[in-house]
């Protein structure tokens, strides 16, 4: 309990980590880029930092932690809409980009090993930092976004097989022949196929009843969660596979249940803080000599995956008839490399397959594409202008340009806690013709309402953005949960969305109206003259 | 990975008793804990390591919750009934430690591990039976707060104690240094996480860059790193600021939560019988001392009789920091596995029973022990008056109404202030619990020409009915299953739910924002 190192070097860790993305954020650069050159400071510069086995346990739990995020936001339907576009520009861009890439590498005067791992590991794009910028940016429903995601998805699964290939490699501990692949790849696959059979029982049968009893429980059933995807790490280590791998597919087995997105919102700050300490530690890792010694190489990459991916997914998915600005918007999103890169040649360096310069030169090269990716997706409106005023998107010609984008609710009134008052203020607002969002923490109560719903608890900023409150016309909370109705009245007033709260107690009134609330229902008070006339029922004047 | 997979899926398994007995899951994720020591599984820097980790988040969100807003109007209650709690468990602690034969700092440390109520427990409990906004449920959150504070302060000091005065005034001086750090900090922090509202990511980072920053800065002043976490909470225990770090916080805080009293659990040593019935013992002090203690104060604070008792039977365990205490214990060789060992005991023992004991039914059978001074101003009316049951503030205008068209009327109420009001307006009224048979008894209920009951709870509601067959009783509820069971029982249901609906779309047709602009 006295002991001071952990501490320290969190501590040290998640200040320099804070620090720089505070930087980042107004220069709009992704904060894996922060993380790391966190690291890099912390690191082989100062030395502050000694990696403790309970800090690389974290890293890993954090890298764990992402592919569970992963899986769990991938639900059959969400593969369905990607569709077809997705898959085959997914696939044969990973193909090519690890074609071209291994060719560049030895071109370079690597040996072929080093060359085809660099060509594969910088074939991926970073699901991370795409996904948080089309967040940011509101774009996740777009025709690009969707796009974009959708061939990060078929990235993630490559990598999912490619990781686990390598574990199984690694366990072995032999040299690389060709038998050694076959065994690997039917021992992988083997293992894969028990890990999923073993997945889809868990999704069929044992947990959506399970899950649902446990479902009035919100800690309860995070903490189930958590340990249905630790248990498929174990069980995935059992049968040779990686603990990512485990770790996609029991997401990927919760991910079809109702309570999905509010286990994907429970986990995500899990991943942040897990993930930042593994970005900063990659930068305290990375050997800052190689690093040197291997820039002009990097540079070289950089420009070859900034070139290439963007050029081969707009090309792929204009085949699919979706027109330029699309095809080129999803290419460009997706011009950079990937944590996943970092993840691999780490993993392959630890079984001795590739050297250390060969990290270095990933993680260089990877961050430097990430960096400079940022900020042409930044200016992604300019160049899209220069590019079609050269004539240069002229073979994107396809027809499909953007479209209606989904169903974005505006206008709308979001109705919170359906207890009988909030069924009521439902049934009232449809009465009146409006649009309307019920939600609440228990999807029981959103069963069998007339209208929009959504699973969620409104102290996360993620359900309201969710519930589109910055556009809603009103915020109604039947709630009778004191600091959950505060909350709610300080950000919508925030927003200058007006906002009307149950005030259950009339104790709770002044604050709610120093808040901001738009009006307040005092339903105490309200019952009184309800009483009144039930009296006046019995002859008594009242 | 094994380790914290094992310690997951013992968590796991404590969630699930704890939902299929319908309690609070602390000390079944103890017990899990317990029963996973002897697998050896469980290497002991990872042990450690995640008791660290755990014990700054479980101190930290303690922190943020120190908002002194959240006890209203019952900041003076809470303050005594606290106080009293606190040192006269103490003083109990300390003489029953040193009859059982501990010396004086292993009593010490016995006596300040059972001063502190578990707000784990108690909130959850209290949130569960929708009692959080209640009168007596403000007292229990204040009681609960400042004991945190003072137990927090107060590991320092004890930690000091062996080391003479001098150290001790430096404990002080550090607490003091940090405490004043805390408030400097807290002015560009609040608005800066208000500021960042809505971005996760910067939100999250800055905010655990802070927490461990601050543990950091206590293990530089040589305090301990508990101090540290839980001062930095409370730098963000202000509203708004509080609820935008709480939600942000919230998963994070479950994990470690989780993770840290399962790994605690696997701390405890199988005891011997002659430690169990040392434990035994100083739980009984705790089950028997705290409950009457806690009932009279609070009475005298102006609870009401009952509600002041299940404030005394809810209040009746030891805390988590009591466990917080013991390690702090061990860790600085003040005490040894043996007196941690009985902490924790008594820890599961109380925090066990606390469900059960904080029934209603005992409650009510302790009212049936409790001499009520009746203070009857004027006679309650013998026959076809109008009853209010638990009228309270809101129903003073209903009151006003019926006493100006000449009706006889008689209020049941257990606020002092009503009551005292009532009696200036010579308004037949009886202080006490508006479900208590003997109190109904008193104003006539049987005779009364109808009874208005705005009693929250369906428990007290059907007794009422069971008790007054044949006269018309309303009965104001909230929710709609409710109002269906109180219709089945004889009963006319008010849903205040729908009147307040009602009310609402008024307002929102009058003057919403559907109504303003016709465009």
């Amino acid at each position: 309990m006295t002991d001071l190192q952990l501490i320290a070097d969190l501590g040290i860790i998640l200040t320099a980590a804070a620090l720089l993305l505070l930087v980042a954020r107004p220069l709009r650069v992704p904060s894996i880029v922060a993380y790391i050159v966190a690291g890099l400071v912390l690191g082989p510069a100062t030395g502050v930092i000694h990696a403790t086995e309970t800090v690389e346990l974290i890293s890993e739990v954090g890298i764990a932690l992402l592919l569970f995020l992963v899986g769990l936001e991938l639900s059959i339907e969400k593969i369905r809409a990607v569709g077809k576009a997705a898959v085959v520009a997914g696939l044969a861009q990973v193909s090519a980009s690890t074609i071209l890439g291994t060719m560049l590498g030895l071109v370079l005067g690597l040996g072929l090993m080093e060359a085809s791992f660099i060509g594969l590991a910088l074939s991926f794009s970073s699901t991370v930092v795409v996904v948080k910028l089309l967040e940011r940016e509101d774009e996740l429903g777009t025709l690009h976004g969707r796009l974009a995601v959708g061939i990060l998805l078929v990235q993630d699964i490559v990598v999912a097989v490619a990781l686990t290939l390598l574990a199984g490699l690694g366990a072995s501990g032999e040299e690389l022949g060709p038998a050694m692949v076959a065994e690997g790849l039917l021992r992988a696959s083997l293992g894969m196929a028990a890990l999923v059979a073993i997945a889809v029982i868990g999704a069929r049968w044992i947990l959506p009843r399970a899950m649902d009893w446990m479902g009035r429980s919100l800690e309860g059933l995070f903490i189930w969660s958590l340990t249905w995807c630790f248990a498929f790490i174990l069980l995935a280590e059992l049968l040779g596979l990686s603990v990512e791998i485990g770790a996609f597919v029991a997401g990927v087995s919760l991910a079809q249940l109702t309570y999905n997105h509010e286990l994907v919102r429970r986990v995500n700050p899990l991943v942040d803080f897990f993930l930042a300490i593994f970005f900063v530690s990659l930068g305290v890792h990375l050997d800052a000599a190689a690093a040197f010694r291997v820039w002009p190489l990097a540079l070289a990459l950089t420009a070859f995956i900034l070139l290439t991916k963007p050029v081969l997914i707009a090309m792929l998915v204009s085949r699919f008839g979706y027109g330029s600005q699309p095809s080129f918007l999803a290419g460009l999103l997706l011009g950079q490399g990937s944590e996943f890169s970092f993840i691999m040649v780490a993993l392959g360096a630890g079984v001795g397959l590739v050297g250390n310069d060969v990290v270095a030169l990933v993680a260089v090269t990877g961050l430097l594409s990430i960096g400079v990716s940022a900020g042409l997706i930044q200016a992604r409106a300019r160049i899209f202008r220069v590019l079609r005023g050269a004539g240069l998107l002229r073979l994107l010609r396809g027809l499909r340009e953007e479209g209606p984008v989904g169903t974005e609710l505006a206008g709308h009134i979001v109705v919170v806690g359906m207890n009988t008052l909030g069924r009521r203020l439902v049934d009232g607002f449809m009465e009146r013709g409006e649009l309307v969002l019920a939600v609440d923490t228990d999807p029981r109560k959103l069963a069998d309402l007339p209208c929009p719903t959504l699973l969620g608890n409104t102290d996360h900023p993620a359900v309201l953005e969710e519930a589109g409150m910055a556009r809603a016309k009103l915020v109604v909370s039947a709630l009778q949960i004191e600091d959950a109705n505060a909350l709610l009245t300080h950000r919508a007033s925030r927003l200058g969305v007006p906002v009307s709260v149950h005030a259950f107690d009339p104790s709770l009134v002044p604050e709610l109206e120093a808040l901001g609330a738009t009006y307040l229902m005092v339903s105490k008070y309200d019952g009184i003259r309800q009483v009144a006339e039930a009296l006046g029922r019995v002859g008594v004047r009242a | 990975m094994h380790g914290i997979a094992l310690l997951l899926a013992a968590a796991a398994a404590a969630y699930g008793l704890a939902r299929a007995m319908d309690i609070p899951p602390v000390p079944l994720l103890l017990a899990a804990g317990v029963l996973l020591a002897p697998t050896g599984l469980l290497p002991a820097e990872f042990l450690q390591d995640s008791l660290i980790l755990g014990v700054s988040f479980l101190l930290f969100q303690g922190g943020i919750e120190l908002n002194p807003a959240r006890v209203r109007g019952q900041r003076g209650a809470a303050l005594r009934v606290g106080l009293v709690q606190f040192i006269a468990l103490a003083a109990l602690g300390l003489i029953a430690a040193v009859l059982l034969g501990f010396d004086l700092l292993s009593a010490g440390y016995l006596a300040l591990a059972l001063t502190a109520s578990s707000t784990l427990v108690t909130v959850r409990l209290l949130q569960r039976r929708r009692q959080m906004f209640e009168p007596f449920g403000r007292v229990v959150v204040g009681v609960l707060l400042l004991q945190d504070l003072l137990v927090i302060l107060l590991i320092p000091l004890m930690t000091r104690l062996p080391l003479g005065p001098l150290a001790v005034g430096q404990g002080v001086l550090a607490v003091g240094a940090l405490g004043i750090l805390m408030w400097i900090s807290s002015r560009w922090l609040t608005p800066a996480v208000l500021a960042m509202d809505g971005d996760e990511e910067p939100l999250l980072l800055v905010v655990l860059a802070f927490l461990f920053g601050f543990m950091l800065l206590a293990g530089w002043l040589d305090l301990p790193l508990v101090v540290g976490a839980f001062l930095a909470g409370v730098a963000l225990s202000t509203f708004p600021a509080s609820g935008v770090v709480r939600s942000q916080l919230a998963s994070i805080g479950d994990f470690f939560t989780a993770v840290f009293f399962t790994a605690l659990g696997a701390l405890i040593a199988v005891p011997e019988p002659g430690v169990i019935l040392e434990a035994l013992a100083l739980a009984a002090v705790v089950v028997v001392a705290t409950p009457p203690l806690v009932a009279f104060v609070a009475e005298r604070a102006g609870l009401g009789a009952k509600p002041a008792i299940e404030a005394g039977l809810l209040l009746a365990q030891t805390s988590e920091l009591s466990l917080v205490v013991g390690l702090y214990g061990v860790a600085e060789g003040q005490i040894d596995g043996e007196v941690f060992t009985v902490i924790a005991i008594v820890t599961l023992i109380t925090m066990f029973l606390t469900p059960t004991l904080s029934h209603e039914r005992l409650a009510w059978r302790l009212l049936r022990l409790h001499p009520v001074p009746s203070r009857v101003t004027q006679p309650p009316p013998v026959r076809d008056h109008v009853l209010l049951l638990g009228s309270g503030s809101t129903g003073m205008p209903l009151l006003e109404t019926i006493l100006t068209s000449g009706q006889e009327v008689a209020v049941v109420d257990d606020d002092p202030a009503v009551i005292a009001r009532l009696g200036e307006l010579e308004i037949p009224c009886v202080r006490g619990e508006a479900a208590d048979l003997e109190v109904l008894d008193r104003v006539n209920a049987r005779s009364a020409r109808v009874i208005s009951s705005t009693i929250r709870r369906p428990e007290d509601n059907r007794r009422l009915l069971d008790y007054v067959r044949g006269v018309p009783v309303i009965v104001r509820v909230f929710d709609e299953e409710d109002a269906d069971w109180i219709r089945e029982s004889g009963g006319t249901p008010v849903l205040y739910s729908e009147a307040a609906a009602e009310r609402f779309f008024q307002w929102y047709d009058r003057s919403g924002p559907g109504s303003a602009a016709p465009g």
